[in-house]
C-alpha cells in the first residue's frame, strides 16, 4: 500500500493504539503524528488509515468524540478505551516477541 | 472479556443499524475535515488552492472506496442489504400482482398441505406419550399356539409378578361397561377394571383426589372408581367436591377416589365404533371364581421396565418364566411363550404407516408446487433479463443478485406459508368431520410452535429451492445481448431444457401420487365389494343394557328381551326384529373355545375357538344371514328344551370336513360344560372387518345360554329408511322399562362405514394431494407450452413464410411438450414401482404393482397432458407470418 516499508500485517493496529495511548487525536492529527514519530519510514496512506481507525472503534478498543480542533473546527477525536489499553499491551508483547525472534535469526553468524 | 466487549460494540452496531444515515454523515464530515486540513497544508507549502485540493485527494486515494471500507467495518451491512432486498422484492411483487397471486396460491397449497399433515404427525407421533418415562412402558402378551399375541390371566399375572425382576411395576386391565344411573338418563359408559397400581405403572397421578389403594384391590372393597376428565365435566358439572362422593353404577354405589388430568391418554384403541374410556374401577379380582382359571384369558398386562433394563433383556427373562410355567402346567399354556410390545408401538404403530405415507405424499405435492413456481420464475426471468443486465453493468456482483432473487422468492414463500397456515389451523376440525378411523390423540393435533417452526423452515427452503435454477440463470446473463435494444429476450437452449426438466419432474411426481391414490381407491372398492354375509340395508340397530335387582333373575332378563322384540316387531313399518350380543362389524366380539365331540385335543387349549352370538330366534332372518342346512333357532328352543346351536360354514368346514355337522355335539367355553347340538348351518358373516376373512362362528339362543347377556343389540328390519324408526324403537324399550340405557341408535350401514373409516381417511387425503399435484402439473404443462409458443412465434412465422404447414407447426410445439410428459411418465412408473411397496400394508386384494392401475393412470395422465399441451399449441396454428415477423 505504500512504497517505503510495507507494514507487517496487523502492526498498523498496534501503531495506532500506541499513538492514541499518548494522547487523543483526530484522524488528520494522527496521520501527521505517524509520519512525525516514524521519521517518514512508515508511510500509511490516508485511504487505509480511516478504515483501520473505524475497525478499532468497532472492536471497542478506541472510542470517538466530536470536539473542536485547534482551529476551532469540529473534528472526531479518538481515544483509547480500557479494553484498547489491554489490547495494546498484548499486541506490544506480541510485537516484542516477534521482533526479538526475528532479530535473533537475522544476527545468526554465517558459518 | 467477551461480555465486556459487547458493552462497547453492541451500542455501536445498533447505532450503525438504526442511525445509519447519521453515521454516514459523520463519516463524510470526518473525511472532509481531513481533506481540508491536508489542502491547507499544501497551500502553506505554496500550492494554489485548486492544485492543493487535487494533491490532497491524490494523497488520500479513493475517498469512496475508503468510505465503503469504513462501512464494512460496522459488520451490519448484511442486515442492511437484507432490508434493502426485502423492500426491493416487495416492490417487484407488488408490480406483478398476477404473478404474485398465482405463485402465492401455488405455494399456499403446497406449504399448507405440509403444515396440516405435519401438525397431524407432530401431534400423534412426535409428541411424547403423556406418561412418565413412556419409553419404559410395555404390554405383555401371552402368545397362543399359533403365536398370535393375546390376553393373559390373573393366575399367570400373579406368577409373573412373583418371578420376574425386569419390571418396576406390573399391572392388569380389562374392559368394563357400567351403566351410570342417577339424575339424568341412564348412560352406558366405557370403562376399565384395573389393578390398584395401574396408574402408578403409567406414571399418572389424578388431577383431583387420590389414586387407588392396595387395600381396595380385593373382591369385597373394590367399589371405588376414578373418573376421566371428560366424564367429570359432562356428567358431574366439574364438581370440585366430587372426591369421596358416591355414584351409582349398575345400581351399585361406588366411591369416587379421584379425577384424571385432562390430557390422559387411554390405552384402549380409538376404534370409532367404540366410545372413549372414561371411568376406571379397581379390579379386586376374585380368584375363587371359576373364571379365574389359568386359561381364562380376559386380562391385559402392562409393565414398567426397571431403569436400564432393555426390552430384549425383559423379553428373554419372560421367555424363561413362561417356559417354566408351561412345564408346571402343560395343559394350561402353549409352548409359544410371551411377547413384550413397547406401549408406543402398540398405540401408534398401526397408524404410523398411514401418517408417514401422507407425509411423503405432501412432500411430493410441495415439490410439484416448487417445480411450478420455478417454471413461473423462469418465464418471468426472461422478462427480467434486461433489469438484471443493467444492475450487473452498474457493478452488482453475481452473488449479490442471486441473493436478491432468493430473498424475493423467500418473501413469496413466506406469503404462501401465511396463506397456507389458515386452512392448516382448521385441520383437526376438518379431520374430525371427515372421520379418522382409529387415529389416536386427535386432540393433540394443533398448530403449535413446533408446527410454525416447521412451516417457517419449509417456506424458506421452498423459496430457495424453487428460486435456485432461475436465479443462477439470471445471474450469468449474456450482458451484451440483453442490453441490446429490442433484444428478443430469448432464454436460449439452456432455458428451454430447464423448463422441460421441470415438466418431467412434475409429471413424475404427480403420477407417483396418482398411482398411490388409485391403489387406495381400488382397495376401498375391493373392501366395499366384499359381501358382508348379511343384508346391510334397511336395518336399524340399537343397543340396550338391562340391569338392576329385578334382572339379576335370568328369567326376568330373558323375558325382558322376548317382550321387547315382540313389541318392536309389532311396530308399523317394522318387517322383522331380533337381538344379538355382538353386531357384525361393530368392532367387538366374544370368542369361546369350541370343543367338538370326538375331536378333542389332549390339551383343550389347542381346540379351535369360535365367535359366539347370543341371539333371539328371529335374529338370523332379520339380518338376512342365509340358512344353508338344517333348521333355524325357534321360539320353542326354551331353557327347558335341549340346548341347540347354529354354526357357520367355516366352522362346519374346519371341524367336520366331509361330514354332516347336523346332529353333532359340541361343548362351548370349556370341556366341563354341557353339550350343545348342532341343528343348522348358516352363512359366514364378516365380524371384524370386510377385509378380514370370517372365522368360525356359532349362534346360541338367549333363552338357553346359561348366563344370558344383559347387554344386547337390536336389529330391526324396516320397510322405509331405518333412521325413521329410531324414535319409535326407543319409545318401545322405554315403555317396557324407563330405567334402561339405550345407545348407539344407528343404521347397520353406518357400522360398515365406520369399519372402513380409517381406509377412507387415508384415501381421501392421499386422493386430495394427488389431485392438487395433478392440477398443478397440468397448469405447469399448459404454462410451459404456452410460453414456448410465444417464444417461438418469430421462428414459426419464418417457417410458415417459407411454406411450412400450420399442422406441422402445432406438431413442432406438441412434440417438445409431449417428450417431456412421456419422460415424466416413464420415470413416474419406475419410481412408483419402487415406492408402492410401502403401501402394501394398506392394500387389500390389490397388488402394489397392480397392472390395471399402472396402465390406466399413466394413460389418463398423458391424455390430460396432451390436452394441456394442445390448447396452447393450437395458437401456433393461428400465427400470421406477417404479424409474427413484425413481432417485437
Amino acid at each position: 500500500m505504500s512504497k517505503p516499508t510495507d507494514l507487517v500485517q496487523g502492526t498498523l493496529d498496534l501503531l495506532l493504539l500506541k499513538i492514541l495511548a499518548l494522547e487523543p487525536l483526530n484522524g488528520f492529527g494522527l496521520s501527521q503524528r505517524l509520519k512525525q514519530v516514524s521519521g517518514d519510514v512508515l508511510h500509511v496512506s490516508d485511504g487505509s488509515l480511516y478504515p483501520a481507525l473505524h475497525k478499532l472503534e468497532q472492536e471497542g478498543w478506541i472510542t470517538a468524540e466530536w470536539k473542536p480542533s485547534e482551529n476551532n473546527r469540529r473534528a472526531k477525536f479518538y481515544s483509547l478505551t480500557r479494553l484498547g489499553r489491554k489490547q495494546l499491551e498484548s499486541e506490544a508483547d506480541n510485537w516484542g516477541r516477534l521482533s526479538s525472534a526475528i532479530t535473533r535469526i537475522v544476527r545468526l553468524k554465517e558459518a | 472479556m467477551r461480555p465486556k466487549h459487547w458493552l462497547y460494540t453492541v451500542p455501536l452496531r445498533l447505532r450503525s443499524l438504526f442511525r445509519g444515515c447519521r453515521v454516514d454523515l459523520e463519516l463524510d464530515e470526518e473525511l472532509q475535515y481531513h481533506l481540508e486540513q491536508k489542502t491547507h497544508e499544501y497551500i502553506r507549502k505554496g500550492l494554489g488552492p485548486e492544485e492543493a485540493r487535487y494533491a490532497a485527494l491524490r494523497e488520500f486515494g479513493g475517498v469512496t472506496q475508503a468510505k465503503e471500507k469504513c462501512r464494512d467495518t460496522r459488520r451490519v451491512s448484511w442486515i442492511q442489504d437484507l432490508i434493502q432486498d426485502v423492500r426491493y422484492g416487495a416492490r417487484m411483487l407488488r408490480k406483478a400482482p398476477g404473478f404474485t397471486a398465482v405463485a402465492v396460491l401455488t405455494l399456499a397449497l403446497g406449504i399448507g398441505a405440509n403444515t396440516a399433515i405435519f401438525s397431524l404427525v407432530s401431534g400423534v407421533l412426535l409428541r411424547p406419550l403423556p406418561y412418565r418415562d413412556p419409553a419404559r412402558l410395555v404390554t405383555i402378551w401371552e402368545k397362543d399356539d399359533l403365536g398370535h399375541p393375546g390376553n393373559t390371566t390373573f393366575a399367570t399375572y400373579t406368577d409373573w409378578k412373583a418371578m420376574s425382576k425386569s419390571f418396576e411395576e406390573l399391572a392388569l386391565y380389562s374392559s368394563w361397561q357400567p351403566t351410570l344411573t342417577g339424575s339424568s338418563d341412564p348412560e352406558q359408559l366405557s370403562g376399565l377394571r384395573v389393578t390398584n397400581n395401574y396408574f402408578r405403572t403409567l406414571g399418572i397421578r389424578p388431577a383431583l383426589g387420590r389414586d387407588f389403594r392396595s387395600e381396595e384391590d380385593t373382591p369385597s372393597s373394590n367399589k371405588v372408581v376414578i373418573l376421566g376428565h371428560g366424564l367429570w365435566e359432562r356428567r358431574f358439572n366439574s364438581d370440585p367436591n366430587i372426591v369421596g362422593k358416591t355414584i351409582s353404577l349398575n345400581t351399585v354405589s361406588y366411591v369416587v377416589a379421584g379425577v384424571l388430568p385432562a390430557n390422559f391418554q387411554s390405552l384402549m384403541s380409538m376404534d370409532p365404533r367404540g366410545s372413549a374410556v372414561e371411568i376406571w374401577r379397581v379390579l379386586g379380582y376374585d380368584a375363587s371364581q371359576p373364571w379365574a382359571c389359568r386359561t381364562c384369558h380376559h386380562l391385559v398386562a402392562i409393565g414398567r421396565l426397571r431403569p436400564g433394563v432393555a426390552l430384549a433383556q425383559a423379553n428373554a427373562e419372560m421367555g424363561t418364566i413362561s417356559a417354566a410355567l408351561w412345564k408346571a402346567y402343560p395343559k394350561d399354556y402353549s409352548a409359544s411363550g410371551v411377547v413384550l410390545t413397547p406401549l408406543r408401538e402398540q398405540l401408534l404403530g398401526p397408524v404410523s404407516t398411514t401418517l408417514y405415507v401422507l407425509l411423503a405424499a405432501v412432500t411430493l405435492v410441495l415439490l410439484v408446487a416448487c417445480a411450478n413456481l420455478a417454471n413461473l420464475l423462469l418465464a418471468r426471468a426472461t422478462r427480467r433479463d434486461r433489469e438484471i443486465a443493467v444492475r450487473t453493468a452498474l457493478g452488482a456482483a453475481p452473488g449479490r443478485i442471486v441473493r436478491q432473487l432468493l430473498t424475493e422468492n423467500c418473501l413469496l414463500a413466506l406469503l404462501g406459508a401465511t396463506v397456507g397456515l389458515m386452512p392448516a389451523y382448521w385441520t383437526p376440525k376438518l379431520l374430525a368431520a371427515l372421520g379418522t378411523g382409529d387415529l389416536p390423540r386427535l386432540a393433540e393435533v394443533r398448530v403449535d410452535g413446533r408446527v410454525l417452526l416447521f412451516t417457517l423452515v419449509l417456506a424458506l427452503l421452498t423459496g430457495v429451492v424453487s428460486g435456485m435454477a432461475p436465479a443462477f440463470r439470471l445471474s450469468n446473463p449474456n450482458l451484451h445481448d440483453s442490453l441490446k435494444e429490442g433484444a428478443r429476450g430469448s432464454s436460449g437452449w439452456a432455458g428451454s431444457r430447464m423448463r422441460s426438466l421441470l415438466v418431467v419432474s412434475e409429471v413424475t411426481l404427480s403420477l407417483t401420487l396418482l398411482i398411490g391414490a388409485s391403489l387406495l381407491l381400488r382397495t376401498l372398492t375391493q373392501v366395499l365389494n366384499v359381501a358382508p354375509g348379511f343384508d346391510v340395508s334397511h336395518v336399524l340397530t340399537m343397543r340396550t343394557s338391562v340391569l338392576g335387582q329385578k334382572y339379576a333373575d335370568n328369567n326376568n332378563l330373558r323375558q325382558f328381551y322376548v317382550q321387547a322384540v315382540e313389541r318392536v316387531r309389532a311396530l308399523p313399518g317394522v318387517e322383522a326384529a331380533g337381538v344379538v350380543s355382538e353386531i357384525p362389524l361393530g368392532g367387538n366380539m366374544d370368542q369361546y373355545g369350541f370343543h367338538a365331540e370326538g375331536k378333542l385335543n389332549a390339551n383343550p387349549e389347542l381346540d379351535p375357538s369360535a365367535v359366539r352370538y347370543c341371539v333371539s330366534p328371529g335374529y338370523r332372518s332379520t339380518m338376512g344371514i342365509p340358512l344353508l342346512r338344517g333348521r333355524d333357532l325357534a321360539e320353542s328352543d326354551t331353557a327347558e328344551q335341549p340346548q341347540v346351536v347354529l354354526i357357520n360354514e367355516a366352522a362346519a368346514r374346519q371341524v367336520w370336513p366331509g361330514e354332516d355337522p347336523l346332529g353333532k355335539r359340541v361343548k362351548i367355553g370349556g370341556v366341563d360344560q354341557p353339550w350343545w347340538t348342532v341343528v343348522g348351518v348358516v352363512g359366514d358373516v364378516h365380524q371384524n372387518g370386510l377385509d378380514l376373512a370370517p372365522t368360525m362362528q356359532f349362534y346360541v339362543p338367549h333363552a338357553q345360554w346359561p348366563f344370558p347377556d344383559s347387554d344386547m343389540i337390536f336389529a330391526i328390519r324396516t320397510a322405509g329408511p331405518p333412521e325413521a324408526m329410531a324414535g319409535a324403537g326407543r319409545q318401545t324399550i322405554r315403555s317396557l322399562d324407563p330405567n334402561q340405557p339405550i345407545s348407539r341408535v344407528m343404521p347397520l350401514e353406518d357400522y360398515v362405514g365406520l369399519s372402513v373409516q380409517g381406509r377412507r381417511f387415508s384415501l381421501v387425503l392421499l386422493g386430495a394431494f394427488a389431485a392438487i399435484a395433478f392440477l398443478l402439473s397440468v397448469v405447469g404443462i399448459y404454462g410451459v407450452t404456452a410460453y414456448t409458443v410465444t417464444q417461438r412465434t418469430r421462428e414459426i412465422g419464418i417457417r410458415m413464410a417459407l411454406g411450412a404447414q400450420r399442422r406441422d407447426m402445432v406438431m413442432l410445439v406438441l412434440r417438445q411438450g409431449l417428450l417431456a410428459v412421456l419422460g415424466g411418465v416413464a420415470l413416474g412408473i419406475a419410481i412408483s414401482a419402487v415406492l408402492t411397496r410401502f403401501l402394501a400394508s394398506m392394500l387389500f386384494e390389490v397388488k402394489p404393482l397392480d397392472p390395471a392401475t399402472f396402465m390406466l393412470v399413466p394413460v389418463l395422465l398423458v391424455g390430460v397432458a396432451v390436452l394441456a399441451c394442445w390448447l396452447p399449441a393450437r395458437r401456433a396454428m393461428l400465427v400470421d407470418p406477417v404479424v409474427a415477423l413484425h413481432h417485437e
